[in-house]
């Protein structure tokens, strides 16, 4: 019973945490390093 | 049901990764870690999932994701070698087929390891396997927490899914495993954004350390202890409140105590009275014999070298009652004992080379993680700081204890290539590569005369002093 609670937990988030990943665009592209890499620099 | 249940898992997560290649990497970082081929009877059991998942990872990474921003740092240079080293030593091992049996679960080992930081090139990817890492672990830690909290657990008695003795599945492996994720669990509860910070996931975060914290109880491992203690040493360095961290600390081992299993008490006090304790006079035995045993092989004798050792091992067990004390002494012969050491597992198998790169290997992680830490804190204390610079301190901070709390606890546990480890060392790597690229910029200023586009790290961190 504890198991299947455990492995039942555990996947589902595991799961959600895929689906969320897939939908999200900066998975493959850093929208953040981008920016910075972009910046003019400070002198 | 079940088969079909993690079946359906696995199936999903690689058609997910026919969308996005990377979610297969983080189907081989699950499949590595739980096991459920083992869990399963006959669906997974019956396929070569491991290598099936593998493919996925490298195939999707090499035929659809984006190489540009890869680099292969000098730290996975040094696994290369570690690899090819190994090989060598398993060609001339003493125990051939012994050493060709460890020999096929390492190289994957330290192949993935190497791979790994090749496909960290985002944030959120390494944030991903993070996650992925965690609660993948946190479903063997989980049932061992609830296990512990219901029957107190034993020493080798608490059962996870399989009585198997591999992977994060043997006792003193997932004690020190699950003391070294705490400060990652905290970083994702913290910094998350799969999981956004919020009450459900500092709760979560809350249940999962603790259960983390209870699975060196309801193992009994004196190792995960330690590991413990260590952890709460190593915390001080980063909590707010020092002084009140140190008073709840204490009062909470002060109030732990009476609620601990009276076998783990009496298991813990041979910590201090190791000669009565055969388990740990055998490793000192042990010991013993590898740094006699490389004095004739300095290179090392292949995987699995300690089959070879003879040991005679005299023990001592002082018992007071008044004024009388009497000393029961024993000596016990035993052979072919492992070598519960990470440290003398590189030193017996690989020999001197071996255990120089494996310390290189570690030692160097800690320097890494340190001067992100140092580098990424000053950023964020920085007077236009941004919440995008906050994340990247921490996590070096939490990589670099994992790793502290990990060496400690390999010093009595024979963990050297332990797959979650060296995964641990790949998102090292990654994290290095990503904000050496990323920082590129801003931390090595650029002086007149170059202008920065929108992706030429490179150029502008190589360019030369005007």
């Amino acid at each position: 019973m504890v198991d299947y609670f455990a492995i039942g937990l555990t996947h589902l988030l595991l799961a959600l945490a895929a689906w969320r990943l897939v939908l999200r665009r900066d998975l493959d592209r850093d929208p953040e390093a981008e920016e910075t890499q972009g910046e003019p620099p400070r002198a | 049901m079940l088969d079909l249940f993690l079946f359906g898992f696995v199936a999903g997560l690689l058609a997910l990764a026919m969308r996005r290649p990377f979610i297969a990497v983080l189907a081989y970082l699950y499949v590595d870690i739980v096991a459920p081929q083992k869990i399963s009877y006959f669906l997974l059991a019956s396929l070569p999932i491991s290598l099936i998942v593998f493919v996925a990872a490298f195939g999707g990474w090499l035929m659809a994701d984006d190489k540009r921003d890869a680099r292969f740092t000098w730290r996975q240079g040094l696994l290369v070698v570690l690899l090819l080293y190994c090989g060598a030593t398993t060609l001339t091992a003493d125990f051939p087929v012994e050493a060709a049996a460890k020999w096929a679960w390492v190289w994957k080992a330290l192949l993935f390891a190497i791979f790994l930081p090749l496909t960290l090139r985002t944030r959120l990817r390494l944030e991903g396997a993070l996650l992925f890492m965690v609660l993948s672990a946190g479903s063997i830690i989980i049932t061992g927490g609830i296990k512990t909290l219901a029957t107190g657990g034993g020493y080798g008695a608490l059962h996870f899914f399989v009585s198997d003795n591999t992977g994060l599945y043997e006792g003193s492996i997932i004690s020190c495993v699950a003391v070294a994720i705490i400060p990652l669990i905290a970083w994702l509860a913290r910094f998350g954004t799969v999981f956004a910070p919020s009450r459900a996931v500092r709760l979560f975060a809350g249940a999962l350390i603790f259960s983390c914290l209870l699975i060196p109880v309801g193992t009994q491992a004196r190792t995960g202890l330690l590991c413990i203690a260590l952890l709460g040493i190593l915390t001080l360095r980063t909590v707010r409140h020092r002084m009140l961290y140190l008073g709840a600390a204490g009062a909470l081992a002060v109030i732990a105590v009476p609620f601990l299993p009276d076998s783990f008490t009496k298991r813990m006090d041979t910590i201090e009275n190791h000669e009565a304790d055969q388990s740990a006079s055998t490793r000192l035995a042990v010991w013993g014999w590898t740094l006699d045993y490389v004095k004739d092989h300095p290179l090392g004798g292949g995987f699995d070298a300690y089959r070879s050792n003879k040991l005679v091992i005299k023990t001592q067990d002082a018992e007071t009652e008044g004024n009388t004390t009497s000393i029961d002494s024993a000596t016990i012969t035993d052979q072919g004992r492992a070598f519960h050491s990470s440290y003398f597992e590189m030193l017996g198998e690989q020999g001197w080379p071996g255990l120089f790169l494996w310390l290189l290997l570690q030692v160097s992680g800690l320097w890494q993680m340190e001067r992100l830490r140092s580098r990424w804190r000053k950023r964020a204390a920085g007077p236009d700081a941004g919440p995008q610079v906050q994340w990247q301190a921490p996590l070096a901070n939490a990589l670099q204890q994992a790793q502290v709390v990990y060496l400690l606890g390999s010093a009595f546990v024979g963990i050297a290539f332990q797959p979650f480890i060296l995964m641990l060392i790949g998102l090292q790597c990654g994290l290095w590569s990503y904000l050496r690229r990323t920082d590129a910029p801003t931390a090595r200023p650029v002086r007149r005369g170059v202008t920065v586009g929108p992706r030429p790290p490179q150029a502008t961190a190589a360019a030369p002093p005007a």
